[in-house]
């Protein structure tokens, strides 16, 4: 997988913006590795074989709208409000939404008091994601 | 009443020097990492997906769960411990129980393993397993999950999930009890088994069945079911023994081995022989309750009184020694350390450090209300004494008209050893509380501890202590913002009880307060009232029923109500600094008319910055608990007054009311952080006071403050408290009888409980700065024991600035002032 340049391309800017100050863009960022690794990775495939869910993720000021819902063995992104989501995420900014799910020293109870991150539905569809997103994290970094 | 035999109740000729097994397998213990254990999720998810049937019902079902997964388990000798049987396959455990708790792991399975603060090892391919194959299963299915989606996502849900107001959880609510063990030991889990088929059969001979009959059928089927997991898990430990005895060439290990092939082919099945066969039984008894319960505080109870018969009987003959007789029980205490709780990195914050709390209680008074302190409970606290261990919990039982000075003396004596154990609990207190919950006088003299600090009558009452634990500082914060609070912004949370800048009296803020924290309980009661109806559905406990008094004669489990007795406890954080602040708006505001409710709203919403005066009036100039003054005698009284009746008032699920309590475990750090300025001059985002302990550095005399803690009415407390003190050091015996008679004194005044960390200011910040050098320091938090490296930095604070006598003067000793800072007010 290594070798391919869309997925070297896409590595490239989540890198960047893991890396950056406001990470604005990081859930676009994200959802769009997500999709190619998934795409082209069998073993990441398997986090999503047979797996349903309908995830909402809005910015506080809704200037973000985006849903992820995985379905038939695929990842589909739009930039719309779905209904009956298991989970919505409404986060403060880019990056709040980053720290959150990737920081390896999650400061939860200082999200809080920042009100950073809500959520809303069943949290075990959030963990499923977080511990994607982890592993994109992971992958990106080369720890595994 | 029992004899004291022993020529010397301190036992000081056995230390660890000449008890060399218990010093290796203490060693080992404190050099483990702990390691997640999958075996039972996946054991027990296999068999809900595809080995049972949907159609039966769940109380069958999961006990052929529990039963599959015991029947699979692996035997394990990872030692040269004398008690056979492990908690997990791992040497120290986290066992995963996705039902409950489990899933919250799920983002970290790639870096729990590595993680700064108390890693939890896993294997990648079983990070794997849990990953694909059974976190999936339970997504929908876990209690939140469930309550959630079938009471449409209620507002105590939505409450509870900000995690600021109160904590529900039917997780810990499940596990903290004291089971019987008493039955188990002396007839044998087959009697219990043939019991039960013994009811099924005369329900089936009646032909037509209620629904009634077919719960109750369905429920002594499980108990058999669920049961036979625990024989035969027994019966492959012993094949498992034998086998490795074969190929053993140390005679030490091989003649262990053999011994307890032959334990495990007698106990639990058969009624226990020997002390050593009776130990072992209770040990494998809990193995198999966390076969089916998950490992949080379930409490073995009063072990000296039911362990007593058989250690006479054996010494009478003379096949058990004292050495032999403290070498299984530090055995035992040891064995009760192989598993600790699956911690996701998250909570560190607000529960760091915590092990599994499988309380223990010694002592006390017997069922006809003579002493019941014996020569196993000074072996018991001698084990305590010499491992040092944070588990178990152990707590000691006192009645100052029954027991002897010399008993309470020997206790001290431990707690200034270790520094930390055991807990002292009030006899004469304790009794009237739980009879004034209606616990017969017999059955509440038998009462032990569960957890952290609460009563039980054993194995008699299914209390659920730890159903709530509410924040009583949001309630606070909604009175005094209209029913918001700085952590959740401008969102109006609760109602709307009035801008307490236009109250013109005290009375009108308390009422507004009350409301407030009536609204909050409201909210914790039903979504716990939901949850239990949840739990009821899809995990009922047969095994844990079976080991009580009232669900084999019901034919009722536990969770339905089966007990003789039911509770449901609620546990309360930031009760000083309420109480202070109560205290602080009463007289800064009403009595002296020194500044205006609006003046103090605009300070707190600061922080106090720029506003010196008003801070230093509401830190020195107003009343504070834990001293003489009534004010705050008077607001502590009706504080508790108001949580007793609100709260007895609810009848739960199972028929029994809710119970009020308070003790914090290290909540009181992490929600804390959560919290604005409060009236009292703690500043925003600093610790609260610990369990029922006054705050830190506010209550200057000893006596004032034990005088003011035991006059709260603790009939008001059945759920029971945590009163945490701190002496920097006990130097001599005349330190040792101070101490010692302090505790009488304070039990005298009324007082329920209380813990003690004998480590002055100075050791515990070096803790703090050089954890190398400490590396096993025991500290008591607030109900349980923790090794102070363990904790976070907040709880170390807490526990740093609490307030520290000393025992000569009986005043607090000044706190150092380069270390300021860390105080709540600085």
């Amino acid at each position: 997988m290594s070798d391919n340049f869309i997925f070297e391309k896409v590595l490239k800017r989540f890198i960047d913006c893991m890396e950056s100050e406001l990470a604005e863009d990081f859930l676009k960022i994200l959802l769009e590795l997500m999709g190619v690794v998934l795409f082209l990775d069998s073993d990441y495939r398997k986090n999503i074989i047979g797996f349903k869910g309908r995830y909402q993720f809005r910015s506080s000021d809704d200037a973000i709208t985006v849903a992820a819902v995985f379905d038939n063995d695929e990842l589909c992104v739009n930039e719309e409000v779905i209904e009956k989501p298991n989970i919505a995420v409404t986060f403060k900014d880019g990056k709040a939404l980053m720290n959150y799910l990737l920081s390896p020293k999650p400061d939860v109870l200082g999200s809080m008091l920042r009100q950073e991150v809500r959520l809303e539905g069943n949290l075990n569809y959030l963990y499923r994601f977080a511990y994607m997103a982890k592993r994109l994290q992971l992958m990106a970094t080369g720890a595994v | 009443m029992a004899t004291i035999t022993l020529p010397d109740i301190s036992l000081a000729e056995y230390g660890l020097e000449n008890l060399p097994l218990l010093k290796k397998l203490r060693d080992r213990n404190f050099a483990a990492q702990a390691e997640v254990c999958i075996e039972r999720a996946r054991h027990v998810t296999r068999y809900l997906e595809k080995e049972s049937s949907s159609d039966d019902p769940m109380e069958i079902r999961y006990a052929g769960a529990v039963n599959s997964f015991l029947t699979n388990k692996e035997a394990f000798f990872f030692d040269d411990n004398v008690l056979a049987g492990t908690t997990t396959s791992k040497y120290y455990g986290a066992p995963v129980y996705p039902e409950l708790t489990g899933l919250t792991i799920w983002p970290e399975l790639d870096t729990m393993s590595s993680r700064e603060k108390n890693p939890q090892k896993i294997s990648p391919q079983e990070a794997e397993e849990l990953n694909l194959e059974i976190f999936p299963y339970w997504m929908e299915r876990n209690i939140l999950e469930r309550t959630r989606t079938e009471f449409d996502n209620p507002p105590g849900m939505k409450l509870f999930e900000r995690i600021v107001f109160f904590i529900a959880s039917k997780a810990g609510t499940i596990s903290h009890t004291v089971p019987c063990y008493r039955l188990a030991l002396e007839k044998g889990v087959e009697f219990i088994i043939s019991e039960a088929a013994r009811h099924a059969g005369e329900i089936q001979a009646k032909g037509n069945l209620t629904v009634d009959d077919t719960a109750q059928l369905s429920f002594y089927q499980a108990v058999q079911t669920a049961l036979k997991g625990i024989v035969a898990y027994a019966g492959n430990l012993s094949k498992k023994a034998r086998e490795l005895a074969q190929n053993e060439q140390d005679p030490d290990r091989r003649r262990n081995l053999l011994a307890m092939a032959e334990v495990c082919a007698q106990v639990p099945a058969k009624p226990a022989r020997t002390f050593r066969e009776a130990v072992n039984a209770i040990w494998l008894l809990q193995v198999g309750i966390h076969a089916e319960n998950i490992n949080m505080a379930i409490s073995p109870g009063r072990l000296d009184q039911i362990l007593y018969p058989y250690y006479l009987q054996d010494l009478a003959n003379g096949s058990l020694s004292l050495k032999d007789a403290l070498e299984v029980i530090g055995c035992l205490w040891l064995k009760l350390n192989d598993n600790t709780n699956l911690v996701p990195e998250t909570a560190e914050e607000l529960f760091g450090g915590a092990g599994t709390v499988p309380a223990v209680t010694v002592g006390g008074i017997d069922g006809n209300g003579e002493d019941a302190v014996n020569d196993l409970t000074y072996l018991m606290l001698k084990v305590t004494e010499l491992l040092r261990l944070r588990d178990p919990s152990v707590n000691a039982r006192y009645h100052y008209e029954k027991n002897s000075a010399a008993y309470r003396d020997r206790v001290a004596e431990v707690v200034a050893s270790t520094k930390a154990v055991p807990a002292f609990y009030n006899d004469v207190v304790a009794i009237r509380t739980l009879e004034n919950q209606g616990i017969s006088t017999d059955h509440a003299r038998d009462y032990a501890i569960i957890g952290c600090v609460e009563l039980s009558a054993s194995g008699r009452s299914y209390d659920a202590s730890s159903s709530i634990m509410l924040n009583m500082v949001s309630a606070l914060e909604l009175a005094l913002y209209n029913g918001k609070r700085p952590v959740t912004g401008d969102e109006q949370i609760g109602p709307e009880t009035g801008d307490p800048a236009t109250f013109t009296s005290f009375a009108q803020f308390w009422e507004a307060f009350k409301t407030q924290l009536g609204w909050v309980i409201e909210h914790a009661v039903q979504l716990n009232e939901m949850m239990g109806r949840i739990h009821q559905e899809s995990l009922p406990t047969p095994l844990l029923s079976a080991l009580f008094e009232g669900p084999m004669d019901k034919g009722k489990d536990l969770i339905f109500g089966g007990a003789l007795y039911n509770s449901s406890g609620a546990t309360h954080i930031g009760f000083a600094d309420t109480v202070d602040s109560l205290n602080a708006i009463e007289k800064a505001v009403f009595i002296d008319k020194k500044y205006t409710f609006a003046q103090i709203l605009q300070a707190l919403k600061g922080d106090f910055s720029g506003d010196d005066p008003l801070h230093l009036y509401l830190l020195n100039k107003t009343p504070k608990y834990g001293t003489d003054a009534p004010i705050a005698r008077k607001n502590a009284r009706n504080l508790i007054q108001f949580l007793y009746e609100t709260y007895q008032s609810h009848v739960n699920y199972r028929g029994g009311r809710y119970r009020p309590a308070y003790w914090t475990m290290t909540n009181h750090a992490g929600q804390g952080k959560l919290a604005g300025a409060l009236p009292n001059g703690r500043k925003a985002n600093r610790l609260l006071a610990s369990g029922i302990t006054p705050v830190s550095q506010a209550a200057g005399d000893l006596a004032a403050c034990l005088n003011a803690v035991g006059e709260i009415n603790p009939l008001h407390i059945p759920g029971g408290e945590a009163f945490n003190l701190k002496y920097p050091a006990i130097e001599n015996p005349d330190d040792l009888q101070k101490f010692s008679q302090a505790i009488e004194a304070y039990f005298r005044c009324g007082g329920l409980h209380i813990q003690f960390n004998i480590l002055s200011y100075e050791t515990l910040m070096d803790a703090k700065q050089h954890p190398e050098n400490y590396p096993h320091l025991l500290v008591r938090v607030s109900g349980y024991s923790a090794y102070f490296k363990d904790l976070n930095d907040a709880m170390k604070e807490e526990i740093i600035t609490r307030t520290a006598y000393d025992i000569r003067s009986g005043k607090a000793v000044p706190f150092p002032d380069a270390e300021r800072s860390m105080l709540p007010f600085e």
